[in-house]
C-alpha cells in the first residue's frame, strides 16, 4: 500500500532531532574554520561576508563575527563609487541585524552592529529605526536592549521629546513593571519640565502628576519595586544649592566643608577667602585626593596670628553670595559656620500632594500594619514633609521595618543614623563646643556627614554599633585631636586613615587583633593608643 | 439514503450542536468509526450562527416546526426602521455608491431594510453566543487536542458594569487597576489585595479560610474584608457575574476562575470566536471528518429504537427513509431523544433562558479601537437575575461595518421579552424613531427576542447506549459542553484518552515512498568531505 500514514514517536523524533543537530554542527565547525582561514589570508570578499551571515542567522552572538563584518565592509566600500551601492550594501547589513534580533531580541552584538551601521552610513534612516524600536517593544516592553538602542537613535533624529515622553506613558499604562520605561520618563520630565522660575528640577504640576501616577502603581502592586524606585527619585527631586558649611583655621590647617561633592575648579572659581579683608591665594586639595569631594583643605601662605580676621565669600550658582566669619573659638582656633538645613523644600502644591498621599499611606496601614513598602513609604513622607516634627514617628517606624523586613536591618540602622545626625546637627551649630557626640540613644553604625564636624577637636564615638567599614570615613575628622572609639565593633585597622590624633581610644574592641594594634601603634608613633 | 455507504458504525452522532461535535471528534480521534448527521442543512444546531438571511430562515422554522415550539419559543422580531418604499430604495441606491466611495467619516451611515438584504452575508448571529475563558475547559482543550488550529480568536478587550445608572469600565486586570480613576488609592490597594489572595487559594485553603462563611453570601464576605461598596460592585457583579444572593465559596471560585485567565491573551480574561461562536462545533466537526468520520447533513431520521441482537448485545438502530444504520452507541440532544429512549424520570420544570440580540448602529460605549465588550448587568430589582451583554463588532466578523451585534441572556423569569427589554432600554435606543435624531444611546435598528429550553438541570439520561446532550446553558463559557461531552466519551469508550493531540503534516512519515534524490549543497559537494 502506498502514502499509509504513520506517526513519529518521540524515539524517532529524538534520533532525527540528534541527527539533525550533528548535521548543523558539522556545518557550523566547516563554516567557523574556512572564515578563520580567510580572515588570516586577508580575503576581505563578497564571500566572506557571505559565509559570516550564513553563521550568524542562525547564532547571532558570535561577537567576533559580526566583528570581521565590519573590517570586510569597511574594505568593501572603499571600492565602491557608486552611492547607491554603498546604500544596498549598508541596507544588506541592516536587514541581517534585523533578521538575528528576530533570533535573539537580546543579542548585545547585533543591536550594536546596527548601530555602527547607522553611525557609519552617510544616509541613516533614523524614522525608521525608531519604528523598529515601537515594534520591538510591542512584542517585548522591558527589552532594555530595545530601550538603549531607543535612546541612542532619539539622540539621533531628536524626535519631539513629547512625544517620547508619552511613548512611555503608553507603555507603563500596558504594564508598570518597567525600569526602563520609569528611567526614560524621569530623564525627559528634567529635559521637558523644568521649573525654570523657581529653580526646581521639575515643575509643580508635572511633579505632582508623577508622584500621583506612581503612587497609583506602587498601590496597585505594592511588590513591584520599579514603582517605588521612581517615587523615592521623585521625591528626592527638589532643589539643592551647593554650600559652605563649615569653615575652620588653625596654624596648622584651613578646611572647608561642603554640603555636596565639589571639585577644586569649582571651588577656585566660586570660593574667595580674605585674611584680613585680602583676598588671599592658595591650593585647594581634597583631604581624600579626589577629583570631588566635600572636605577641602586650603594651602596657604598666611600665618594665623592671634587676632587675625578670617572670612569666606561663596558665589552660589544661583549667583547668591554667602560671606561666612570666622569666629575665634580658642586661641589660634577660628571657626565659621553656615545655617544648615537637611530639610527638603517643595513648593506649596507638591507639599499638598505629599499630605495626601501621606493620608492615604496612613489610611493603609491601618489596614496593614505591617506591609512592608506602605510603612516605609509613609516613613518617607514624614522625613520629607517635615523630618524635625516627625522624627520620633520616623525612628519608631524604622525599628518597626527592622522586624518586618529583617533581611534589610542594617539598612535601616544606617538610615536611623543618618537622620539622627542630621536631627543633632543644627542644634550643634548653635552652641561654641568643639566636642561631639552622639545624642540620641540609638547607637551609630555609619557617618554620613561627618564633614560636617570637622572642626572638632574631639570626638566621642564610643559604645556605637560602628564597623571597620567606617574606618575610611575618619578622614573627615582632619583637626581632630581626641578620637573616642571604645566599645564598637571594629575588626580591623586596615583602612585607618593617617590623622594627627594625639589620643585613640579602641577598647572594648572585642573582635580587634592585638597584633594588628601593635602595628598601627608602630605605625603612627605620635598617638597614644589606649587599648 | 441516496448514497452509498456503510450501514453499520461504531458510533452515530445526531445533531451537530458543541457537544455531540465534541463527542463526534473524541470518538473519531480514537478511530472508532462516527457517521454524524444532522437533520438541518447546516452545522450547530441550537448553538449555530446565522447570516442575515439564515436568521430569518431560522425564525420561521421554529414557527412552523412543532418538534421546535418547546425549544425556542416566545420568538418576537421587530424592526425599528420603516418598510422601504421602492422609490426611496432607487434613489438610495445611487446615493449608496457615493457613500462608499467617498463620504465624509464621521456621518452616520442612514441603514434601510435592504442593506440587511443586500449585507446578509457579512452577519454571523449567534443563537448561542458565549465567551471562552482564556484558561477555561475549551481553550485547553483546543489547545491539548491542536483543533485550536482550525480556530481564531478576538480578545474581549472591555468588561463593563452598571453603576450608579451608567455604564462604568470594571478594572480588573493590574493595569486596568493602576490607570483607572475611578477608585481611590486606598481602594486599589483594597482590590489589588482582595483579588491577589484569591487568586493565591489553593482548594485546602479555600476550604480552610472560608470554613465559616458556607452559608453566608459573597456579598458579606466582601463587606467584612472591608471593601468599599464600588469595589463590592466590581468583584460581586462584574468579576463574579453574582447576585446579591451569590454563596461565598461559588463568589470566590467564580472570581478566581477570571482572575486565572488574566493575562494569557490580552487585557481581559476572555476570548470570543471569530465568526461567532456556531463555529466552534464545526471545528470539531472537521477534526472528526479528519479521522474518518462521515458526515451527512439534511439527513431526518424517522426512528430510533435499541435492538438485541443474536449474540446478546444491544445495538441502536435507526432508520433514515429508506435506510436502516446500526450502531452501538447513538449520541444525540435530549430534546430530539425518543421518550422511551431516556431513562423513566419525569421531566421537571426546566429553567429556560431568555435571549435578546439587537443589532444597532454604534457601541454601547465609544472606545478608541472597536471594542469588543462584556457587560454584566447587576439585578436592576433586588432579587432578580443578573444579566449578560455581549457587543461585538464588525471586527469579529459578525456584522458589516458601521453596525454592532449586542446579545443580552439571562435565566427566563417570565419571557424573554419581559426580562430583557427593561435591561436594554438602559442603554439602546429602542424608540421607533429616525436613525438621524441624536441619542446618547445607539439605535436600534432590528431586534429579537426569544426564549430557549435549557436541559442542563435533566436527571434524565439515555437508556442503554443512547447518549443524550443537554442544551445551551445560561453560563458565560463553554465548560458546561466540554464536561458533558467528556463524560459521553468515558461512557463510551471509558478509560481511553479524551482527544490527545492530532499530529501535524511534518510529524508524519509515508511509508512505501521512494525518497527523490537527495538534495546536497554545491560547497558541501566541493570542499565538505575533505575535511
Amino acid at each position: 500500500m502506498h502514502g499509509r500514514l504513520k506517526v513519529r514517536t518521540s524515539e524517532e523524533e529524538k534520533a532525527r532531532k540528534e541527527k539533525e543537530r550533528q548535521e548543523k554542527l558539522k556545518h557550523f565547525k566547516y563554516a567557523m574554520q574556512k572564515i578563520f582561514t580567510k580572515r588570516k589570508n586577508g580575503d576581505q570578499d563578497k564571500e566572506q561576508l557571505d559565509l559570516t551571515e550564513k553563521v550568524l542567522s542562525s547564532n547571532p552572538d558570535i561577537y567576533t563575527l559580526w566583528n570581521i563584518r565590519r573590517e570586510v565592509l569597511i574594505y568593501i566600500r572603499k571600492n565602491i563609487d557608486s552611492e547607491e551601492n554603498i546604500s544596498k550594501l549598508y541596507d544588506s547589513e541592516l536587514n541581517l541585524t534585523e533578521y538575528c534580533l528576530k533570533i535573539n531580541p537580546k543579542s548585545y552584538c547585533s543591536w550594536l552592529q546596527r548601530e555602527w551601521v547607522l553611525t557609519t552610513r552617510t544616509d541613516p534612516d533614523w524614522k525608521k529605526e525608531l519604528e523598529l524600536c515601537n515594534i520591538y517593544l510591542k512584542l517585548d516592553e522591558r527589552n532594555f536592549h530595545t530601550w538603549d538602542y531607543r535612546r541612542f537613535v532619539v539622540s539621533q533624529c531628536k524626535p519631539p521629546l513629547q512625544e517620547e515622553f508619552e511613548f512611555t506613558t503608553e507603555k507603563l499604562y500596558d504594564n508598570f513593571s518597567n525600569y526602563s520605561a520609569w528611567h526614560y520618563r524621569s530623564k525627559m520630565l528634567l529635559e521637558l519640565y523644568p521649573d525654570l522660575e523657581g529653580g526646581r528640577p521639575i515643575q509643580d504640576n508635572h511633579h505632582k502628576h508623577e508622584l500621583k501616577m506612581v503612587q497609583s502603581a506602587a498601590f496597585t502592586d505594592p511588590d513591584d519595586t520599579s514603582a517605588w524606585f521612581y517615587q523615592r527619585w521623585l521625591l528626592g527631586a527638589v532643589k539643592e544649592t551647593i554650600r559652605v558649611v563649615t569653615f575652620t583655621v588653625t596654624p596648622q590647617k584651613t578646611i572647608v566643608a561642603w554640603n555636596k561633592f565639589v571639585s577644586a575648579d569649582y571651588i577656585s572659581s566660586q570660593l574667595k577667602v580674605y585674611f584680613n579683608d585680602v583676598i588671599t591665594e592658595g591650593k585647594w586639595i581634597s583631604c581624600n585626593e579626589h577629583e570631588y569631594d566635600n572636605l577641602w583643605i586650603f594651602n596657604h601662605n598666611e600665618e594665623i596670628v592671634e587676632n587675625i580676621n578670617v572670612k569666606i565669600e561663596h558665589k552660589t550658582l544661583d549667583n547668591e553670595n554667602e560671606i561666612i566669619t570666622c569666629e575665634k573659638y580658642e586661641p589660634f582656633v577660628f571657626i565659621g559656620k553656615n545655617k544648615i538645613c537637611f530639610q527638603n523644600q517643595y513648593s506649596e502644591s507638591v507639599m499638598k500632594e505629599l499630605n495626601e498621599q501621606l493620608d492615604s499611606c496612613r489610611q493603609l496601614l491601618a489596614l496593614e500594619p505591617d506591609s512592608k513598602w506602605t510603612l516605609l513609604t509613609t516613613t518617607f513622607f514624614l522625613h520629607c514633609i517635615n523630618a524635625s516634627l516627625y522624627h520620633k514617628e520616623v525612628v519608631e517606624n524604622l525599628q518597626t521595618l527592622k522586624k518586618v523586613d529583617s533581611l534589610r536591618a542594617g539598612y535601616y540602622n544606617d538610615l536611623i543614623s543618618k537622620w539622627n545626625i542630621e536631627q543633632q546637627l543644627p542644634c550643634d551649630y548653635e552652641n561654641n563646643s568643639l566636642h561631639y557626640k552622639n545624642g540620641f540613644k540609638e547607637k551609630l553604625t555609619s557617618l554620613p556627614h561627618l564633614q560636617y564636624y570637622s572642626f572638632c577637636k574631639t570626638v566621642d564615638l564610643s559604645n556605637q554599633d560602628l564597623t571597620s567599614c567606617i574606618l575610611p570615613f575618619l578622614k573627615k575628622l582632619q583637626i581632630c585631636e581626641v578620637l573616642d572609639l571604645s566599645g564598637n565593633k571594629l575588626t580591623t585597622l586596615k583602612r585607618f586613615p593617617n590623622l594627627n590624633l594625639e589620643v585613640l581610644n579602641l577598647q572594648n574592641n572585642h573582635e580587634l587583633n592585638l597584633e594588628e594594634i601593635e602595628l598601627f601603634k608602630e605605625k603612627h608613633k605620635s598617638i597614644k593608643v589606649i587599648f | 439514503m441516496e448514497y452509498d455507504f456503510p450501514n453499520k458504525f461504531q458510533v452515530i452522532v445526531v445533531g451537530t450542536g458543541m457537544v455531540e461535535s465534541i463527542v463526534a471528534a473524541a470518538c473519531s480521534r480514537i478511530r472508532l468509526e462516527v457517521f454524524h448527521l444532522d437533520y438541518s442543512d447546516h452545522y450547530g444546531g441550537l448553538w449555530a450562527s446565522y447570516n442575515f438571511e439564515g436568521l430569518q430562515k431560522f425564525i420561521k422554522e421554529v414557527k412552523t416546526n412543532p418538534s421546535m415550539k418547546n425549544v425556542v419559543y416566545n420568538l418576537q422580531e421587530k424592526w425599528y426602521i420603516n418598510e422601504d418604499s421602492s422609490e426611496e430604495e432607487s434613489k438610495q441606491d445611487s446615493e449608496d455608491h457615493k457613500t462608499d466611495d467617498g463620504k465624509a467619516e464621521g456621518t452616520k451611515k442612514i441603514w434601510r431594510r435592504a442593506d440587511f438584504a443586500s449585507e446578509y452575508r457579512k452577519f454571523n448571529i449567534d443563537t448561542t453566543p458565549k465567551l471562552l475563558f482564556s484558561r477555561g475547559l475549551l481553550v485547553e482543550l483546543l489547545i491539548s487536542s491542536d483543533i485550536a488550529r482550525y480556530t481564531e480568536f478576538r480578545c474581549v478587550t472591555r468588561v463593563l458594569t452598571w453603576l450608579n445608572d451608567k455604564l462604568a469600565p470594571v478594572p480588573c486586570s493590574r493595569a486596568d487597576v493602576f490607570a483607572t480613576e475611578a477608585v481611590s488609592i486606598v481602594e486599589k490597594r483594597m482590590l489589588m489585595k482582595m483579588l491577589t489572595s484569591i487568586v493565591g487559594y489553593n482548594e485546602e485553603e479555600m476550604n480552610n479560610e472560608f470554613k465559616d462563611w458556607n452559608d453566608k453570601t459573597f456579598k458579606e464576605y466582601l463587606t467584612h474584608k472591608g471593601l468599599t461598596p464600588n469595589l463590592i460592585h466590581y468583584v460581586l457583579f462584574a468579576i463574579a457575574g453574582g447576585t446579591n444572593s451569590m454563596l461565598c465559596l461559588e463568589g470566590v471560585r467564580e472570581c478566581k476562575k477570571f482572575l486565572m485567565s488574566l493575562g494569557r491573551y490580552g487585557n481581559t480574561p476572555f476570548l470570543w470566536p471569530m465568526y461567532g461562536s456556531g463555529d466552534l462545533p464545526q471545528c470539531f466537526c472537521r477534526l472528526s471528518a479528519v479521522f474518518g468520520a462521515l458526515y451527512c447533513l439534511n439527513q431526518p431520521i424517522d426512528s430510533i429504537q435499541t435492538k438485541t441482537e443474536e449474540d446478546g448485545k444491544t445495538v441502536v438502530e435507526l432508520k433514515c427513509k429508506a435506510k436502516t444504520l446500526t450502531c452501538d452507541h447513538l449520541v444525540m440532544d435530549i430534546n430530539e431523544c425518543p421518550k422511551e429512549l431516556l431513562s423513566p424520570e419525569p421531566e421537571e420544570e426546566s429553567s429556560d433562558i431568555s435571549r435578546a440580540i439587537f443589532i444597532t448602529n454604534e457601541t454601547i460605549m465609544p472606545s478608541e479601537k472597536e471594542p469588543l465588550t462584556l457587560l454584566r448587568f447587576p439585578p436592576l430589582e433586588e432579587g432578580g437575575n443578573a444579566v449578560t451583554v455581549l457587543e461585538v463588532g464588525p471586527a469579529t466578523g459578525s456584522c458589516p461595518k458601521g453596525l454592532f451585534l449586542v446579545y443580552f441572556f439571562t435565566p427566563k423569569v417570565k419571557d424573554a421579552e419581559s426580562d430583557l427589554k427593561p435591561y436594554a432600554e438602559k442603554i439602546l435606543n429602542l424608540s421607533d424613531g429616525d436613525q438621524t435624531e441624536t441619542s446618547d444611546k445607539p439605535k436600534c435598528l432590528w431586534s429579537l427576542y426569544y426564549n430557549v429550553k435549557d436541559t442542563n438541570g435533566s436527571v434524565r439520561s439515555g437508556i442503554d447506549n443512547v447518549h443524550v446532550c443537554r442544551g445551551p446553558d445560561a453560563a458565560l463559557d463553554f465548560d458546561r459542553a466540554v464536561e458533558q461531552a467528556k463524560e459521553i466519551f468515558e461512557k463510551i469508550c471509558p478509560g481511553k484518552e479524551f482527544l490527545p493531540r492530532s499530529y501535524r503534516y511534518n510529524e508524519l512519515v509515508f511509508e512505501d515512498v521512494t525518497p527523490g534524490p537527495e538534495f546536497q549543497r554545491e560547497d558541501e559537494d566541493a570542499d565538505g568531505d575533505k575535511q
